[in-house]
């Protein structure tokens, strides 16, 4: 089952799954510093074989840092990695990959032009005795390997690139899974799994650890970590700060831990005195997903929209923003009818839209901070023949202030930034607008605890100056933590509305399923 | 000492440092190699020979910085020469011929950029067929016979103001405009947003439909303006005007510094192109060979260029 005889310890070493005691890794005293600053303290992990270990940390914690070292990306500038009890130093991913080491990172790397068969066999695709490409024997692999992670319903013949971004993860660790590795590393698998995929998904993990496989498991997800975990470590600035058991820990103790402050932000109890209706929604349509879907969000409100993957919660802020066409029905602005052609009407009329997909549709990678914060209010405040440049210094300074981004310069490129301040940066953007419509889209996607936080607390307070906002979001923690209503949405229908009363972990999950 | 060094350093980072290095030795290269290349009429003939190419450049750059490639124009510099020259010939106003002929290069423009917003062609294989189409109706219009040009589009084309070439003047000029829109300007500022990341700008609430349809337009216009004046300096509108111009452009940008993917924009390139082209008639070196050595330079710039930024994807 393992990969035979190829790393430095093989020979009289017993097969791993089997050996008793010991660590499978043991790992000293690790440090790293890039350009003065230092990333990891001297950090000590040791991995069992047949265990999953959580890894927790907010971003920047050096999590990534530490898998890279382990898995040989990286150098450490300090300390020691023993294999078996052997010292072992990898210089490249390839030597750890040799070793029984895989990593399965956060960017999906998959070839979309190539089939699924061929990306799971990328660089030892079986041969046919005349040399020819044996596409039978890598089908049938493919559909073994596939089914293994809990993904047989994705056929291997098809482009990986028409594939949605959940099931491209699934060939990611479908690959990995191949490799049959000692130590497998997941930065973040779950992050684009629908309910149905992660359970497959978990089903792996269990029999990988049951055959004797050390697993790494990096997420911000903690309901997962606690159900799914043997042993829980929590990085903080660089340091291992805690290592708990799932039975004997919270996620409030978690978030302590990652943190160093003792709790997330919570509900707040607020009154929304202003009746005004600022969006309504009338039986609306686009052409090929939402049906008739009716909807009022008050003034000042934080409405949530719940659904599963594909019941339309995307696509129903597009048709709102304009990025969709709307099919048939009606959408008003305090009353006042609109349509929305193209999302640069929208926002023109005081709806902004923080999207999903930092990377994919929310940040412009090669632009400053200042750009990225200043491209949507560009008109807004431009003279008749210049844009407004000097007031854009300004306008940055007030919402870094105020949204408490954290740069070196605001004409540094936005990649340089940490997820979390990115996403501040986009939020900066839509809340210069001055819009009266704020739609969010997993607005916390893949942001860490702490800014997450942070980014409620903004939506609270800017919802508390009169702003409405409907926020789409499948976590169903993020919705009881910040909305006063939640809609929930199945298959394209509303399949509900729950009240802040009415709102539990249960019933919006309930009504979530109600037409599967 | 550290100063200048940093310099340096700060330079190596423009793409456009390497054509300023290549475009230095060319040109030291040429003075010890020819007697006549420090020669006032010489340099002023490369000035010249480099204003149309860069001129359409110009409108190149913000299409290519906008995600976008228009390789129609050097048919779009013949058809507007060959409706000018028609027009003026018929009304007798030169006036109305050249205002024409500018018209035909905006009406080439705003069909590419219909053809990529409305119909969602992709612009490589849009301007490919008006590429096509274009030098077709310039070639019908004439019978494939060159008119007679003049008046006005000569002096812009082969006149000098104090021993200066118009066109020259004219694209330093319209390079500092150009260069002052894109940088200052709301629309200017969406069109690097735009090459940045098309999805995020249209989310963000940039009307990607019609900036893209605006830099297209402009880029008819400006090679309806390099036709016009390319005309004007042979005295002669001819419906093969422009073949191949549009590599000779694009090159040109892409020298200047600007991504294929998006990115800044300059003119520098359009004079090493010149350059380059003067170099060969100085030298007395086979035209063929000029072809060979263009290419050259591109891989050459670029390739420099991609070397320094090695890391991104291996």
């Amino acid at each position: 089952m393992y990969s035979n005889g190829k790393t430095s310890t093989a020979g009289n070493e017993p097969v791993a799954g089997i050996l008793p005691s010991g660590p499978l890794l043991r790992a000293r005293g690790i440090a790293k510093s890039f350009a003065g600053n230092v990333v990891l303290h001297s950090a000590d992990l040791d991995l069992y074989p047949g265990e999953v270990v959580g890894l927790l940390g907010e971003n920047g914690a050096g999590k990534s840092t530490l898998m890279h070292i382990l898995s040989g990306g990286l150098q450490p500038d300090a300390g020691t990695v023993e294999m078996h009890g052997q010292p072992t130093h990898f210089n490249t991913v390839l030597d750890g990959i040799e070793a029984g080491i895989s990593f399965v990172h956060q960017e999906l790397s998959v070839i979309g032009a190539l089939t699924v068969a061929e990306n799971l066999h990328l660089g030892h695709m079986p041969k046919t005795r005349a040399g020819f490409v044996d596409f039978q024997k890598m089908r049938d692999e493919a559909v073994a390997l596939l089914n293994r992670v809990g993904a047989g319903g994705i056929d291997p013949r098809h482009e990986a690139g028409t594939l949605r971004a959940g099931e491209q993860q699934l060939i990611e660790i479908a690959k990995a899974a191949g490799r049959n590795p000692r130590l497998l590393i997941l930065d973040e698998p779950t992050s684009s799994l629908t309910p149905h995929e992660v359970e497959g998904f978990f089903a792996y993990v269990r029999a990988a650890r049951a055959a004797g496989t050390a697993i790494i498991f990096i997420t911000h997800r903690l309901e997962e970590v606690l159900k799914l975990c043997d042993r829980l470590v929590v990085l903080r600035n660089g340091a291992i700060v805690s290592e708990r058991r799932p039975a004997e820990t919270t996620r409030q103790q978690l978030i302590t831990d990652m943190t160093g402050k003792p709790a997330i932000y919570e509900y707040r109890e607020r009154q929304i005195p202003d009746k005004t209706v600022a969006l309504s929604l009338q039986r609306v349509r686009d052409r090929d997903h939402l049906e008739d879907i009716s909807l009022e969000v008050r003034k000042g409100e934080i409405m949530g929209l719940f659904g599963l993957v594909g019941a339309g919660r995307t696509e129903l802020l597009e048709v709102i923003h304009g990025a969709r066409p709307l099919a048939s029905g009606k959408i008003a602005l305090f009353g006042t009818p609109v349509s929305h052609r193209d999302p640069s009407a929208a926002v023109r009329n005081g709806i902004a839209l923080v999207p999903e997909g930092r990377k994919t549709a929310g940040i412009l990678p090669q632009h400053s901070v200042r750009d990225n914060a200043a491209i949507s209010s560009l008109r807004r405040f431009s003279g008749r023949l210049f844009s407004d440049l000097r007031g854009d210094v300004t306008r940055m300074e007030d919402y870094r202030d105020r949204l408490g981004i954290r740069m070196a310069r605001d004409t540094q490129p936005i990649s340089t930034l940490s997820g979390g301040n990115q996403q501040k940066v986009v939020f900066a953007r839509a809340l210069m607008v001055d819009p009266s419509i704020l739609l969010l889209d997993e607005p916390t996607h893949g942001v860490d605890v702490g800014a997450k936080s942070d980014l409620y607390e903004i939506v609270a307070r800017e919802a508390e100056r009169g702003l409405t906002v409907l926020m789409a979001s499948s976590e169903v923690p993020e919705i009881l933590a910040l909305c006063d209503r939640v809609a929930i949405l199945s298959k394209g229908r509303l399949a509900g509305i729950l009240s802040r009363e009415e709102m539990s972990e249960d019933r919006i999950l309930t009504m979530a399923f109600m037409e599967h | 000492m550290s100063q200048s060094l940093s310099i340096v350093r700060d330079l190596a980072k423009h793409r456009e440092a390497s054509v300023l290095v290549m475009l230095a030795a060319v040109a030291i290269y040429l003075a010890f190699a020819s007697d006549y290349f420090l020669e006032p009429r010489n340099l002023l003939n490369v000035g010249r020979q480099a204003s149309v190419v860069a001129i359409v450049a110009l409108g190149q750059a913000l299409v290519i910085i906008a995600r976008g490639i228009d390789l129609s124009v050097g048919s779009v510099i013949g058809l507007s020469a060959v409706v000018g020259a028609i027009l003026m010939r018929d009304t007798g106003s030169e006036t109305i011929g050249l205002l024409g002929g500018l018209a035909t290069g905006l009406a080439c423009g705003v069909v590419n950029g219909l053809l990529y917003t409305r119909l969602r062609i992709n612009p490589f294989i849009a301007t490919l067929g008006t590429l096509s189409v274009a030098r077709g109706i310039a070639l019908l219009l004439t019978g494939g016979i060159p008119l007679p040009f003049g008046g006005f589009a000569e002096f812009v084309g082969a006149g000098r103001i104090y021993n200066i070439p118009v066109s020259f003047l004219l694209m330093i000029v319209l390079a500092i405009i150009v260069h002052i829109f894109a940088v200052k300007t709301v629309t200017g500022r969406e069109i690097y947003a735009i090459g940045d990341n098309p999805k995020a700008s249209r989310l963000a609430g940039v009307n990607i439909r019609s900036i893209r349809l605006f830099v297209f337009a402009l880029s008819g216009l400006l090679a309806g303006l390099g036709g016009l004046i390319l005309a004007g300096n042979l005295a002669s509108a001819d419906p093969n005007l422009g073949v191949g111009y549009e590599l000779d452009v694009i090159a040109a940008v892409i020298l200047g510094g600007t991504a294929l993917s998006g990115g800044r924009g300059s003119i520098i390139g359009a004079l090493l192109m010149a350059l380059l082209n003067n170099a060969f008639v100085l030298l007395g070196i086979s035209a063929y060979w000029q072809v060979v050595t263009k290419g050259l330079v591109i891989i050459f710039a670029v390739g420099l260029d991609g070397l320094q930024r090695r890391g991104d994807d291996d």
